[in-house]
């Protein structure tokens, strides 16, 4: 079977929310109350054991105003040439947009956390956790370094994006990606997500947006022996700003060397107990 | 059914734009509850009190009121452990997933097996201890039995994994993305051993005392031990709080300060050090040894609590992950 994932591009999300609406539906995900925050219009905040996608709202607000009689049309298609009275595009500020999901990374600490086997990886190259084998020891949420999976205490299990299993089982995308207006986001194998990433931020820079970057990748996003996400994400500024974490690491590449060190402990340790108890 | 009510926000007020996601930490704190830093010390003592009394018999030392303590302790933390471990599950009905696979990456399953392990034999040589001791009655088929149980044997197999119980709570912490336990990776074991080690020592002490069993020479064994023991652990948390640096703040702020080094460090290590070089006294020995049990507590909970603090704070985490120092 081929590896499948999400490309997720920033760029082009227009913060409509439709993919939090078609996960929820889809996964039938219960409601998270009706509480405004502030944050911009961001009342989800974060990705959750009942919210698998989370829209981001970052305004970014611009330096300079622009003056004068604007195409504004000109502006909307977003080429940095030159403007009326010399104001830049960035000047109008930024809304930033960004549907955050699981990584499913290539080489997941959540999957290799979990003691009882309960998360895998299914056919499809991706993590899922099988429902009826967590017994909710939750050592799996502070092993992720996105903060994705989570545990729920009404259910006592832990809960992330399975990108949804039961609809590529059958042949169809998962429900954000089929929800999702302005193909922010794609679903597809990994390989050809990775083409097209590659692709679209090459168009990017050329339009003069060199800020354009794919997050996900060895370099960015999946590093630290994570070896890659297969949910992968452009993004037009740094990983922190979407709350996103740059270079984080596999928190089992230390259990080696900690078992190791805790080896030596215990030989200093009783050492230290034979030598009182000699007589 | 949002978990954790709403999110915690982080402790740094000041962000800019640009470095905080309107400062929502990044990683997610675990939900453990009261039952996981008190099993780490109550695991942390039998882990102790077993290879305190194992190192002792195996060097010759037949002091037979140590070696019912020891196996007795041991016994009663090992029933005590696995309870508060499968009540702090979510779903504690499933507890027995736990061996249905093994993982040495996984430290949570390492110390499952462990746990497994240990605690069924130090079953089998406490139930050979109590017929030793006549608790199963005299001329019965499972008495009989019960003394043919080879305890000492079983002892030295139990030794590694009683080593791994009493370290692995400072391992498993070590292995996830919370800065404050991920910065101090390599010390966070031998630390947690060391604690478990100075414990274990002090329930054993302690018991000897309370009870007046036990011969003049193994008082003043236990005594040198727990004066190594602490003098290890004061070393390797300085040493820890060294490592952490920034990452540690936690331990040095408020509300976990005054506990730590109040707790732990004054309380729980230097104040029985003292107690236990000068003037030998019964007294003095029994405040000492409960002094180290309940710094012991104090540590677990700080060192567990701490982390959830480190998770909420999305700053550590971002320079955690930029490898800054």
């Amino acid at each position: 079977m081929a590896k499948t994932g999400f490309l997720t591009d920033t760029t082009v999300c227009i913060g409509c929310k439709a993919c939090e609406v078609a996960c929820k539906q889809w996964n039938q995900l219960p409601a998270d109350g009706y509480e405004m925050t502030g944050d911009s219009y961001d009342n989800t905040q974060t990705l959750s054991g009942s919210t698998w996608r989370h829209v981001a709202f970052i305004e970014k607000s611009g330096r300079k105003r622009l003056t004068g009689d604007v195409d504004l049309v000109a502006l909307a298609e977003g080429v940095r040439e030159e403007l009326p009275e010399g104001a830049e595009i960035d000047g109008l500020g930024r809304w930033t947009f960004m549907s955050d999901v699981c990584k499913h990374c290539a080489r997941a600490p959540c999957q290799q956390a979990c003691p009882t086997g309960a998360i895998i990886r299914n056919e499809f190259d991706n993590v899922y956790i099988q429902p009826d084998v967590c017994n909710g020891c939750g050592y799996c949420v502070p092993a992720c370094p996105y903060g994705v999976i989570t545990s729920v205490p009404e259910d006592g299990r832990a809960f992330k994006c399975t990108l949804c299993y039961d609809r590529q089982k059958d042949g169809l995308e998962p429900a954000c990606a089929k929800a999702c207006p302005t193909d922010s986001i794609v679903f597809g194998e990994v390989e050809e997500l990775e083409r097209r990433a590659e692709e679209r931020v090459r168009e990017l820079h050329e339009r003069g947006y060199t800020e354009a970057y794919v997050y996900g990748t060895e370099e960015v996003g999946g590093t630290g022996g994570i070896g890659g996400n297969h949910s992968k994400f452009i993004l037009m500024d740094r990983p922190e700003t979407y709350n996103l974490p740059a270079a984080p690491e596999l928190p089992q590449e230390k259990v080696g060397p900690a078992v190791a060190a805790s080896a030596v402990a215990a030989a200093v340790l009783s050492a230290a107990v034979a030598l009182a108890f000699r007589r | 059914m949002r978990e954790n009510g709403r999110h915690a926000r982080g402790s740094e007020s000041s962000h800019h734009p640009g470095d905080s996601y309107y400062n929502i930490p990044p990683i997610k704190r675990p939900h453990w509850t009261w039952e996981i830093f008190v099993y780490f010390w109550v695991g942390g003592i039998g882990a102790g009190a077993h290879a305190v009394t194992t190192i002792a018999r195996l060097l010759g030392h037949g002091d037979a009121a140590l070696l019912r303590a020891g196996r007795y302790i041991t016994l009663g933390s090992m029933v005590l452990s696995p309870l508060l471990l499968i009540s702090d599950l979510g779903r504690p009905e499933r507890f027995y997933n736990m061996l249905r696979i093994l993982k040495l990456r996984s430290p949570m399953s390492l110390g499952s097996w462990s746990l497994f392990l240990f605690g069924s034999l130090s079953g089998l040589i406490a139930t050979a201890q109590a017929a030793q001791d006549g608790l199963l009655g005299g001329g019965n088929p499972a008495a009989r039995l019960a003394r043919a149980v080879p305890a000492q044997i079983l002892s030295a197999l139990a030794m590694p994994f009683a080593l791994f119980v009493g370290s692995y709570g400072g391992i498993l912490l070590a292995a996830t993305a919370v800065p404050m336990w991920a910065r101090n990776a390599l010390l966070m074991g031998p630390t947690f051993l060391a604690s478990s080690f100075s414990t274990g020592l002090s329930a054993l002490s302690l018991a000897l005392k309370l009870g007046r069993w036990g011969e003049k020479g193994t008082h003043a064994a236990l005594r040198r031990a727990e004066r190594l023991a602490l003098v290890a652990e004061l070393g390797l948390m300085a040493a820890s709080l060294a490592k952490m640096g920034k990452y540690g703040k936690p331990l040095y702020g408020k509300p976990l300060a005054p506990l730590f080094f109040g707790g732990t460090v004054l309380g729980g290590i230097l104040a029985p050090l003292a107690l236990l070089s000068g003037r030998e006294s019964r007294p003095r020995g029994i405040l000492a040894s409960v002094l180290v049990l309940l710094g012991g507590l104090a540590f677990r909970y700080v060192m567990v609590e701490g982390g959830k603090r480190s998770a909420d704070d999305p700053q550590a985490t971002f320079s955690h992950t930029r490898k800054e120092g």
